[in-house]
């Protein structure tokens, strides 16, 4: 008689493992992939593709070689660093920008923490802002290369947060079609073309149960709200509440860099705090700061406070109140 | 609109394969081995020696302690033994073996199919019949009976709630007798309920994937109602399936609102649960005068062929490897015999060991089906909080188990974890999540324990 298997309940599991996760967050950035090809054209797919394979190979590499850890590392989480760096960068980023770029996300963010789970920072934000310090000028040159696609009548080489914050003409922008800057919009980082891409993304995660909402809807509503107040008040200086939502890396980092399980807090209230910290901070600096664009830098710093967060909230137990 | 509790739990595939097949009585085994630890509570103390002759319904062990409970003989025969015997587990506990020879019934039991639906008045009378009979609680807790009608002073019950959600996957023994035995069900249901008082409110709670059961069962009110004059005030409720929804505290916040509160007892939120399978238990130990000497038995599995998805009616001490000779042997890929569903069944280690009061499943998963994911790291992903009905944060209480932190693990109330298993089957890592906690669990309620003293 063969051996029965025996061991403590539950005897079954779900089929959700964190590779499949991770491959679900590479699945939901297909579309604003697709966008950034399509919008500026092969020099950005090589850009994705080089920071992906970098990704995984600094990885693999340092998990092996130096911390000759038995277990193989989860190339899918990798690859969704090498991604969403790739996609936060302009589109016309040197490679060897790129290369740094992946090897101070993965190999100092991410491994001297601990690799996977460990990181205090998300590492394509914490490689992002890294990279505007370092590079303050290749990682402003908004020029566009030849897309597969090129639409008319854009803003070519500024951004719309660059227009705003260089004290541009804010009646202007107000007046832009929305409806247009919801489907595309030129300038900017190679992911931040379409806001549709995105919330398909966003759709996705939901319906596959990777993300809850909560954390994306705390930082746009917060930012939403800001601005609405300033706009509100004052429209001949601040813009149309909804181009904030729609501009720079709003939706990209509220959607996919800020619920990044390991860097965001435990509980629902937690997750409050933490998004409406992001939205708070990210228009601070959109309003009175030096940078146009505060979204990396309001989640790196909402990123440390999380220990804190997570010490202070807790979830509601059943029978306690 | 069909109702539900507000925090965590899962939703594992249905797998009901044996929801249709009617219950058939499990041959008389040769031999039967009838186990002293049936219930929580003190082992049972025999009364029989050995080479005397038995008939079945007679008794053959006395209640150990306060809470105990009458054990009788599941057959007639020759009492061959008594003497330890591993259990599904493997622990040594004392059985008492009996060979078997053609039925010969107690005097005292009534046999006839005929519903008997003339209720005692005496609420004694009736508690004092569950004791004698030796009704534990067929829910998984094999409590006994008699102890939980009998709530303690100042205590009153406003919910008698019987638990009719069947929630594992796997599980059809209380949707067949549901279907099958509805009436006595439904007349089990209100002598608990009289003995509980006037002001106890009876509901039955069963999961909306069972809707023959939920017909059944308000088809039986019906006919008891017209038959009675409309004595039987008695609301179903459809529920939401989801895994752990008959969790009795779960059940409860469900149909009365009411949370219990940490380390409190049911009764003190004024409600009772009991399973419809010891309702019915509770119907032949009153109305027949039947001692719990059988239950239902579901045999299943995706890996066992489609002819052998059984329900059972067994006999106690009936050995788990008789019933498996029933069915022509393990199947070939099982890799694991559970007894009980698969989420908070036990695995069997030892197929000589025998069925007691509170079996419910034999339950076969192939290797693919029940191997543990391997371990990774966690990924701080929340999915474990989020399924935890208990509201509580089981990555926390894994860290904090792994640390061996007893006061942490109070503070953030391990000893309030019900073990459904919903975070270790949720967790994309592969941590054994429960495994630490149940352990910590222990450790921290045994420091509670000895604190009060």
């Amino acid at each position: 008689m063969k051996k029965l298997l025996v061991s403590p309940s539950p005897h079954i599991h779900s089929s959700v493992s964190t590779k499949t996760i991770m491959r679900d967050v590479v699945i939901a950035l297909a579309p604003a992939v697709i966008c950034a090809f399509l919008f500026y054209g092969w020099y950005s797919l090589a850009v994705m593709v080089v920071s992906v394979a970098a990704s995984i190979a600094i990885e693999w590499a340092v998990a092996k070689w130096l911390l000759k850890s038995p277990d193989t590392p989860c190339l899918w989480a990798s690859a969704v660093t090498g991604l969403l760096l790739a996609l936060s960068l302009p589109p016309s980023i040197p490679l060897w920008i790129v290369l740094i770029g992946d090897l101070f996300a993965i190999g100092v963010v991410k491994m001297t923490f601990g690799g996977l789970g460990q990181n205090i920072f998300n590492p394509a934000i914490a490689a992002r802002v890294f990279l505007l310090i370092s590079f303050p000028v290749q990682m402003t040159d908004w020029t566009v290369c030849g897309g597969i696609i090129s639409p008319v009548d854009d803003i070519t080489g500024a951004t719309l947060l660059g227009v705003m914050s260089e004290g541009g003409d804010v009646m202007a922008l107000s007046s832009l079609d929305l409806g247009r800057t919801f489907f595309y919009n030129i300038g900017g980082s190679a992911g931040e073309i379409s806001a549709l891409a995105f919330l398909l993304g966003f759709a996705y995660l939901l319906i596959r149960k990777v993300i809850t909402p909560l954390i994306p809807l705390t930082i746009l509503g917060t930012a939403f709200i800001f601005g609405w107040i300033f706009f509100a008040i004052d429209p001949t200086q601040y813009v149309n509440p909804f181009i904030n939502i729609l501009a720079g890396g709003m939706l990209l980092g509220s959607i996919f860099m800020a619920t990044d399980y390991v860097t965001s807090p435990m509980s629902e209230s937690g997750c409050v705090i933490y998004g409406v910290g992001i939205g708070l901070i990210t228009m601070l600096i959109r309003y009175f700061g030096a940078y146009p664009e505060g979204i990396s830098f309001a989640i790196l710093f909402m990123n440390a406070l999380v220990p804190l967060i997570d010490r202070a909230c807790h979830r509601k137990k059943f029978g306690r109140t | 609109m069909a109702k539900t509790f507000p925090i965590g739990g899962i939703h594992p595939a249905d797998k009901k394969i044996s929801r249709d097949s009617a219950i058939v009585a499990l041959p008389l085994p040769p031999v039967v081995y009838i186990s002293m630890c049936q219930h929580i509570g003190a082992p049972a103390v025999p009364v029989v020696t050995v080479g005397q002759k038995v008939r079945t319904g007679e008794v053959i062990a006395e209640p150990g302690g306060f809470v105990s409970a009458y054990i009788h003989s599941s057959v007639t025969g020759i009492v061959k033994s008594i003497a330890p015997r591993a259990d599904i587990t493997g622990k040594m506990v004392p059985h008492i073996e009996i060979e078997t020879m053609p039925d010969e019934w107690v005097d005292t039991v009534d046999l006839s199919t005929k519903i008997a639906c003339h209720i005692p008045d005496d609420p004694a009378a009736i508690v004092e019949a569950v004791k004698q009979a030796g009704v534990v609680g067929l829910g998984g807790a094999t409590f006994p009976t008699h102890v939980k009608l009998t709530p303690p002073p100042g205590k009153v019950a406003e919910y008698l709630i019987l638990n009719g959600t069947e929630c594992e996957p796997y599980l059809t023994s209380d949707n067949r007798i549901m279907v099958e035995r509805a009436e006595e069900i439904v007349v089990g249901a209100w002598i608990i309920n009289r003995v509980l008082g006037k002001q106890c409110r009876c509901f039955i709670g069963i999961e909306e994937n069972k809707p023959d059961a939920i017909e059944a069962i308000k088809k039986a009110i019906g006919r008891l109602n017209i038959l009675s004059g409309g004595i039987y005030e008695i609301e179903v409720v459809a529920l939401k399936k989801k895994y752990p929804q008959g969790g009795e505290k779960q059940l409860i916040r469900t149909i009365t609102g009411r949370e219990v509160k940490s380390m409190a007892l049911p009764i003190d939120s004024g409600a009772v649960v009991q399973n419809v399978a010891t309702a019915l238990a509770v119907y032949e130990a009153v109305m027949k005068h039947k001692p719990l000497t059988t239950n239902t038995l579901t045999v299943t599995g995706d890996c066992l062929d489609d002819a052998f998805q059984r329900n059972y009616l067994f006999r106690i001490g009936t050995p788990i490897s008789f019933v498996i000779d029933q069915i022509g042997g393990v199947p070939e890929n099982a890799a694991k015999v559970i007894s009980g569903g698969p989420m908070m069944g036990k695995a069997v280690s030892n197929l000589d060991a025998t069925l007691v009061k509170g079996s419910s499943a034999i339950l076969f998963l192939t290797e693919s089906q029940t191997r543990r994911p391997k371990e990774t790291v966690c990924i701080r992903c929340g999915k474990c909080a989020d399924a935890c009905p208990m509201g509580l944060e089981p990555f926390l209480l894994y860290r904090l188990a792994n640390a061996a932190n007893l006061e942490e693990l109070e503070k953030y109330s391990v000893q309030d974890c019900i073990e459904c298993g919903c975070c270790l089957y949720t967790c994309p890592a592969g941590l054994p999540l429960l495994d630490k906690i149940r352990l910590a669990k222990a450790d921290v309620l045994g420091a509670i324990r000895s604190r009060k003293k």
